[in-house]
C-alpha cells in the first residue's frame, strides 16, 4: 500500500473533486456525449469532472484521445516518466487534485515514491538520479516557463540519455497536464478525505 | 460525432506551422511517430473554433486564443489567431487591443479575456467567484465549459510549440 504523503498541501492520497458547475446528468446524456466519455475511460460516466467536460463532447472525446494516446502509447519514455512529468507540471501550477492521481500513478509504475516527496517539497532540486534531475528540471521549466524553453534544455535531457521520442513523449506529457490542471483549477475544487 | 480524417503523411497541421516544420524537417518525421497525438491535437483545435459550439462565437474564441498566446509570449502562435481574426473580418482595431493587452470596451469580452489572462498566467488563483463572473456576463454552463477547455487547450498547444520549437533547435546544434 502507498505510504500517505503530505507536504507543503500536496498529497498522495486518493482526493475527491466538486465541480462548480452542473454536470451532465448521464441518464439523459446524447450518444456523442456517452461516446465522448467512454473515450475517456470505463470510470468516466461517474465522474463529476468528465460530466461537467461532456458539455462539450467534440472537445472531451478529442482530449480523450489525446490523453490516452500521450500516457498510454508503448515504447519512447517509460510511463513511470511521463507520470512524473505530469505530477512536477500539476505540482508547479499547484493543481493538488491532479498531483494526487499522478503521484499515485508514478508509485504504482516506479513502485518507490521518494521523488514525488522531492517534488512536493521543492520542484527545482528533485529527483533520485541525473535522469530523474534532469526530466524534472524539464519539466518545471516548460510548464512556468514555456517561452524560455532552449536547445540548452534540450541538450541537458540528451545529456543524462534521453532519446528524442522520450524527450517527444516528455513535451507531450507536461503540455497535456497544462491543459489538464487548468481545467481541474477552474471548474472545481478538491475534496480531501476527512470532509469528502 | 466522428474524427476529422487527417493525413499526417502529406498534410502540414496548425503545430507543423507554428513551429515551423517542413514536411521533411526530422522533428516532424519524429512527432509522426506519435501519429495518435498529431491526429488528436489538430482534431481538438478543430473542436475549439468549430461553428457548431454555441453560446461562445467563433470571433470570440479567436480573440480568447491571440490574448493567450500574447500573454504567454508565443509570437508564431499569436500570429496564427491575428491572421485568422482578420481573415474573419474581425475589427482591425480590437484584433491589435487584445494582441497588446489593451483595454477593450465590451463588457462581456472584458470579463472574458480577464478570466483568460489569469487561467493562464495564474491557475492556482481560479475560484467560483470567477466562473459565476462568466454566467453573469451572460454565459451558458455549455459555453463556460468551452472557454474553460479553449483556454486549457491553449495552454498546451504553446507548450506543446515550444518543447518540438527547443528540439529543432538542439537539431541545428547538437
Amino acid at each position: 500500500m502507498t505510504t500517505p504523503i503530505r507536504i507543503k498541501g500536496f498529497t498522495n492520497e486518493v482526493l475527491s473533486w466538486k465541480p462548480w458547475l452542473d454536470p451532465v446528468d448521464v441518464g439523459t446524456a446524447t450518444p456523442a456525449q456517452l461516446a465522448a466519455l467512454d473515450e475517456m475511460s470505463p470510470q468516466a460516466r461517474t465522474s463529476p469532472y468528465f460530466l461537467v467536460l461532456a458539455h462539450q463532447p467534440e472537445m472531451l472525446l478529442q482530449r480523450s484521445i489525446a490523453f490516452n494516446a500521450i500516457m498510454f502509447a508503448p515504447g519512447g519514455m517509460p510511463r513511470a516518466e511521463r507520470e512524473l512529468g505530469a505530477t512536477v507540471e500539476s505540482r508547479v501550477n499547484g493543481c493538488v487534485y491532479c498531483a494526487s492521481v499522478h503521484a499515485q500513478r508514478f508509485e504504482q509504475l516506479a513502485k518507490r515514491s521518494d521523488v514525488i516527496s522531492q517534488v512536493f517539497e521543492e520542484p527545482a532540486s528533485a529527483g533520485t538520479t541525473a535522469r530523474e534531475k534532469a526530466i524534472v528540471a524539464f519539466s518545471a521549466r516548460l510548464g512556468a516557463e514555456s517561452d524560455k524553453v532552449s536547445a540548452e534544455d534540450v541538450r541537458a535531457l540528451k545529456e543524462v540519455g534521453l532519446a528524442d521520442l522520450e524527450i517527444l513523449d516528455l513535451i507531450h506529457s507536461v503540455a497535456l497536464f497544462a491543459w489538464a490542471n487548468r481545467l481541474m483549477l477552474n471548474l472545481g475544487e478538491p475534496v480531501f478525505p476527512a470532509a469528502a | 460525432m466522428t474524427t476529422t480524417p487527417y493525413d499526417t503523411s502529406t498534410r502540414l497541421d496548425v503545430i507543423d506551422a507554428a513551429v515551423p516544420l517542413a514536411p521533411s524537417h526530422a522533428i516532424r518525421t519524429l512527432r509522426l511517430q506519435r501519429e495518435k497525438v498529431v491526429a488528436a491535437t489538430q482534431g481538438s483545435y478543430d473542436a475549439m473554433f468549430s461553428p457548431s459550439v454555441e453560446g461562445l462565437s467563433v470571433a470570440e474564441r479567436l480573440l480568447v486564443a491571440l490574448h493567450a498566446c500574447s500573454v504567454s509570449k508565443a509570437a508564431t502562435l499569436a500570429a496564427h489567431y491575428r491572421e485568422r481574426l482578420l481573415a474573419e473580418g474581425a475589427d482591425r482595431e480590437l484584433v491589435a487591443a487584445v494582441g497588446s493587452g489593451a483595454p477593450v470596451a465590451d463588457a462581456r469580452l472584458r470579463t472574458v479575456l480577464a478570466f483568460t489572462a489569469s487561467l493562464i498566467e495564474r491557475p492556482i488563483e481560479g475560484d467560483k467567484a470567477s466562473v459565476d463572473a462568466l454566467a453573469e456576463a451572460g454565459l451558458s454552463t455549455p459555453a463556460i465549459v468551452a472557454l474553460g477547455q479553449l483556454i486549457a487547450f491553449l495552454s498546451y498547444q504553446i507548450r506543446v510549440v515550444a518543447g518540438l520549437q527547443a528540439l529543432a533547435a538542439a537539431e541545428v546544434s547538437p
